[in-house]
């Protein structure tokens, strides 16, 4: 074969031009640590890492979001621990209140302090968090939610949002409770219904009054407040507000249960003729609603005008608070929940970042032992071609002429 | 006798000289571009006849020839153009790669840090300052996507220039082969064996460059004239006649521009892709690789656009008020007209724009409307798939690629044609709208609430916000549904005034209910799902819709913050990111398969390039030996007339 001499020469600067390519790649891999550096470099893979980092970047959102729900719930449940200490000292206060032996002067001092307790409860829940806002006004964040009363009562002014945040792909997590879920819809102690008594000599009350088949409860033919009526210990006459009767026995035994469009009813005690009371309707008292009663109860003083009623009265404030403490507590087991469910979705999220980032790792970082010895490689090569081009290149016949 | 010897030296020396010469001629062009070393032909004279016997007379030259192989030297030449292809695209999409890698890397972080900050605000949505780091990012985010189109337009610039500046050189190179043509046409002599060797040289050298650039085939005539074509067979020289290429802008999109061959009589446009070489290479980089790349990131910015815009105006902002585009409506009067590309050559005036119905089924293609007498008919020119729109006059004419074509003003004549670019401009008009971040539209405006006292797996969702502000006002509205009897399900709606509707029939598994109810206009829709039985007769289910306005509620930019994960593009497969990685490993893999054919491309020419040098090449060496050969060849023909002197110089003595 013939070999011209620009042959030659073209030949070989096209190899060396070729191996310093290669060697500059090479370099270019090894300075950055990666193998892929655009997409050129793995066109196959290169979805699937943008996958990768995507995911990465997902879950790094997802542990911001996680942090602000876990820093939102633990204020939680730390104000519901807070609101339950202070509704067990409310409870003890007004149980001690009941002993008989305390003067109008110690019932009222009692009331002092149960007042306290509705303050401090009511600081509670006009907590504000780190930016000021309202924890548990719903979506009213910048309007105080609970504001008491000359009477002691407290209104609630915000709404009942709840916000969300994103925890994850599908999951979404609570991050407050709306403030009347958490004060306000306390359930009744005795069912749907709140009994307003009339005239009570024999010191009855409602035990329970229930809603058993909302189906059969026809709220529009016999709508409510439902009167009861005792005649005698026997005798009982239920009438609606239009005063229809709606139920009617001359059997009754105490304890039985009455039912009557849909509902049940029973009651405490040995009923006496003339007794009669009211049900209203009423699925959730206010937890400060409670308290008002109570401190109202207490500020009844030593000597009520009706003692009968009066005792029936401490039972049913006293079923409510409980009912108040074992609300606070589901409250507070509710955040307790939630933060076990981003406890959770963390340590899921530590999880798939490992096997995220280790799956990155595998398509975009270099290997290097291979990388260095593919360099090496190229640059003995380059270097080998450029030893062999200045040896050939002094071969040439002129020399000799 | 001896004067015969004379002359037998002599023109061994006349030989040996043109030999030397021939190899000096060789040598001091070794480096010459294009050159194919030449030979002396050298020939004995025919002897002289004495007697019986003839005597040589010694030597002529009878030709310098080249050693030159037209198939080899057309190998060369095909090679050379795939080689300008290969190179150029290779160079053109590794541009491209680069670019996608690290611009596109930098929109895909933008895009990761706007929903950062927008999951920001949903943590605190009445933070002020956490509002106004989104909108900082929609910035970033708009001019990254504004960039990246500037980018696009100087590659296509760049593109443009290199096509001008090689269809210059064309008529350059054109010209000057005319030239060489008519040359050669003057001095070649069909009597006489001699070639003008070095013309030859230098016409095939311009025909090697100009192989650099597009397809050439030459064909050459018996008094050597050379009639060269380019791409598919256009005559560039016809004889001694040199045609021009020249471009002109590009109709309808003057930025495509096109190449006439230009004759001084007349024009003829030039098919660029047809071309080969670099040019070919061009045309195929700029009309099929870039547009398609730009249609897709065009289109991302259009998805993202229209995608949170949308989530904004199903929310209330921190005032109250209806949120306001983040970004450059996707439909304004400008982007509208742009997307619809008007050639100069119709004869009507009708004047059309597009207008975008649902990004989801949005495609990259670009389609062309033509008026065929009667009807539009509109053809994908990817897919060539083409629908009959109707007769004009209609106004809007809708299709199923999630736009609609208008016609603004005018009409057309038979056989005009529009071509529609659906995602023309996006990505280079699209700007950050919003500047106060108190505008973003975190709450929702209405909510449902089910009653406590629900006892059924059934559903009532907000599905659809039309006007959350009229939804607002609508508020409180109750949604009643009791299945009695069983199997039958109904609903009713109670209004703000209290107005209880009549019982209507729900269909499980779902229903859209649009509300307010008739005959209001609807400003959002429910959809009520599952089986929401209630317990007959009194009890139904009950769904509380309510004003959820609010400086705490988040419900609005938390669905603006899934929107992140949501599939929005190509039919609601791929989210933003997603179609960002396809779009950028697809110019990764033409890229990387683009190096391979240059390096295919690269051994198929250095192999042919070898074959012609092999036999059209200067060897040095070769040269040097002969150097010596023929120096000794004159030496010794020296030594001829020496020895000729000699015998006349004894006899001269013998007769003294």
């Amino acid at each position: 074969m013939r070999v011209s001499t620009q042959q030659f020469y073209f030949q070989n600067s096209q190899q060396l031009s070729n191996k310093q390519t290669d060697v500059n790649d090479q370099v270019k891999y090894l300075a950055s640590g990666k193998r892929v550096l655009t997409a050129k470099d793995d066109a196959v893979s290169y979805g699937t890492l943008a996958g990768y980092k995507d995911s990465l970047a997902n879950i790094e959102k997802y542990q911001r979001n996680l942090t602000q729900a876990e820093n939102r719930n633990s204020l939680q449940e730390v104000s519901f621990a807070d609101a339950e200490s202070v509704m067990q000292e409310l409870k003890q206060l007004f149980i001690q209140a009941n002993n008989g032996v305390y003067s109008d002067s110690d019932l009222h001092s009692l009331a002092e302090l149960a007042k306290n307790s509705q303050q401090q409860l009511l600081n509670t829940a006009n907590a504000q968090d780190e930016s000021g806002d309202y924890v548990f006004a719903g979506y009213q964040i910048d309007v105080q939610p609970f504001s008491l009363q000359p009477d002691n009562s407290v209104i609630y002014q915000g709404d009942g949002g709840v916000r969300k945040l994103q925890i994850a792909k599908n999951v979404m997590v609570d991050i407050n409770q709306a403030g009347d879920d958490a004060f306000e819809k306390v359930t009744n102690n005795i069912g749907d219904f709140s009994a307003n008594y009339n005239v009570n000599t024999s010191g009855i009350s409602v035990n329970k009054a229930v809603i058993v088949n909302p189906g059969a409860h026809n709220a529009v033919a016999n709508p409510p407040d439902y009167n009861f009526s005792f005649t005698s210990a026997t005798d009982l006459t239920i009438t609606d507000s239009n005063s229809v009767v709606v139920f009617n026995t001359n059997t009754y035994a105490p304890g039985q249960t009455i039912a009557f469009n849909g509902i049940e009813v029973q009651l405490n005690g040995n009923p006496l003729p003339g007794d009669d009371f009211d049900l209203t309707p009423q699925e959730n008292i206010s937890i400060f609603d409670t308290i008002k009663s109570a401190i109202d109860w207490m500020n009844v003083g030593a000597n009520p005008a009706d003692t009968t009623q009066h005792s029936v009265d401490y039972e049913v404030i006293l079923g409510q608070l409980d009912e108040a403490l074992n609300h606070m507590t589901g409250r507070r087991a509710e955040s307790g929940i939630r933060l076990k469910l981003i406890d959770n979705q963390s340590s899921n999220h530590l999880d798939a970042e490992l096997y995220l980032s280790s799956g990155r790792s595998n398509i975009e970082d270099l290997d290097f032992a291979k990388a260095v010895a593919t360099f090496e490689q190229s640059k003995a090569s380059l270097q080998a071609a450029q030893q062999s081009f200045v040896q050939i290149k002094n071969l040439s016949l002129f020399n000799y002429l | 006798m001896t004067v015969s010897l004379y002359q037998t030296g002599v023109s061994g020396l006349l030989a040996a000289q043109q030999q030397l010469a021939t190899t000096g001629h060789n040598i001091s062009n070794v480096n010459t571009e294009g050159y194919t070393r030449q030979r002396a032909e050298q020939n004995a004279s025919l002897g002289l006849s004495n007697g019986p016997n003839y005597i040589g007379s010694g030597t002529y030259v009878q030709d310098i020839t080249r050693l030159y192989d037209q198939f080899s030297y057309k190998e060369q030449l095909l090679n050379q153009s795939n080689l300008g292809t290969a190179n150029n695209l290779n160079g053109s999409l590794n541009q491209l790669n680069d670019i996608m890698s690290y611009s596109g890397q930098a929109i895909m972080n933008s895009v990761d840090q706007f929903y950062q900050a927008v999951n920001g605000v949903a943590d605190n949505p009445s933070d002020l300052g956490l509002r106004s780091i989104v909108l900082n990012q929609a910035e970033t985010l708009s001019s990254d996507f504004r960039s990246l189109n500037q980018n696009f337009d100087e590659i296509e610039k760049s593109i443009n220039g290199e096509i001008e500046q090689v269809s210059r050189k064309i008529s350059e190179i054109s010209v000057e082969l005319a030239k060489i043509n008519e040359t050669i046409l003057q001095t070649q002599d069909l009597t006489q064996a001699g070639q003008p060797n070095d013309l030859l040289d230098k016409r095939d050298q311009l025909v090697t460059e100009l192989g650099q650039y597009t397809k050439v085939n030459t064909i050459e005539d018996t008094n050597g004239v050379m009639t060269v074509m380019i791409g598919a067979g256009t005559t560039l020289v016809a004889g001694i006649t040199p045609l021009t290429v020249r471009v002109e802008s590009g109709d309808p999109d003057p930025l495509q521009t096109q190449l006439r061959l230009v004759s001084p009589h007349s024009t003829v446009a030039i098919n660029g892709s047809t071309l080969g070489g670099s040019l070919g290479g061009s045309f195929e980089f700029r009309d099929e690789h870039l547009i398609e790349l730009r249609s897709e990131i065009n289109r991302l910015a259009m998805a993202i656009s229209s995608t949170l815009n949308d989530s904004q105006a199903d929310g209330l902002d921190l005032n109250g008020q209806q949120g306001a585009n983040i970004f450059t409506d996707i439909n304004t009067a400008q982007l509208q007209q742009g997307r619809v590309l008007t050639p100069t050559t119709n004869a009507g005036n009708l004047q059309g724009q597009v207008n975008i119905t649902d990004v989801s089924t949005l495609p990259t293609d670009e389609f062309e409307v033509r008026y065929n007498g009667t009807d539009y008919i509109m053809t994908n020119m990817t897919t060539n798939a083409s629908t009959n729109l109707g007769a004009p006059g209609s106004g809007t004419y809708t299709t199923s690629f999630g736009f609609e074509f208008i016609e603004t003003s005018g009409a057309p004549a038979n056989d005009d044609s529009f071509i529609i670019r659906p995602t023309e401009n996006s990505a280079a008009l699209i700007k950050t709208t919003l500047t106060d971040g108190a505008a973003i539209a975190a709450s929702s405006a209405v909510e449902i609430t089910p009653s406590d006292n629900n006892i059924s797996a059934g559903q009532v969702t907000i599905v659809d916000m039309f006007d959350p502000i009229n939804a607002q006002t609508a508020m409180p509205i109750r949604i009643d549904v009791l299945e009695s009897p069983v199997g039958i399900f109904n609903y009713t709606i109670t209004d703000n005034l209290g107005v209880t509707s009549a019982p209507i029939a729900y269909t499980p598994p779902t229903q859209a209910v649009n509300l307010p109810p008739l005959p209001a206009t609807a400003s959002f829709q429910i959809e009520i799902s599952g089986t929401p039985s209630g317990s007959a007769p009194n009890a139904p289910e009950q769904f509380f819709i309510g004003d959820a306005f609010g400086l705490g509620n988040n419900s609005n930019i938390v669905a603006m913050a899934k929107t992140q994960e949501q599939g929005v593009i190509n039919g609601g497969k791929e989210t933003f990111s997603q179609s960002l990685a396809i779009s950028t490993s697809v110019v990764g893999s033409k890229s990387s398969s683009a190096k391979l054919v240059a390096e295919t491309a690269e051994a198929l020419f250095t192999q042919a390039f070898n074959r012609n040098q092999e036999n059209s090449g200067v060897n040095l060496d070769e040269e040097a030996a002969n150097l010596l050969k023929f120096q000794q060849a004159y030496q010794a023909a020296s030594q001829i007339i020496s020895t000729a002197n000699t015998i006349f110089d004894t006899i001269l003595a013998a007769v003294r």
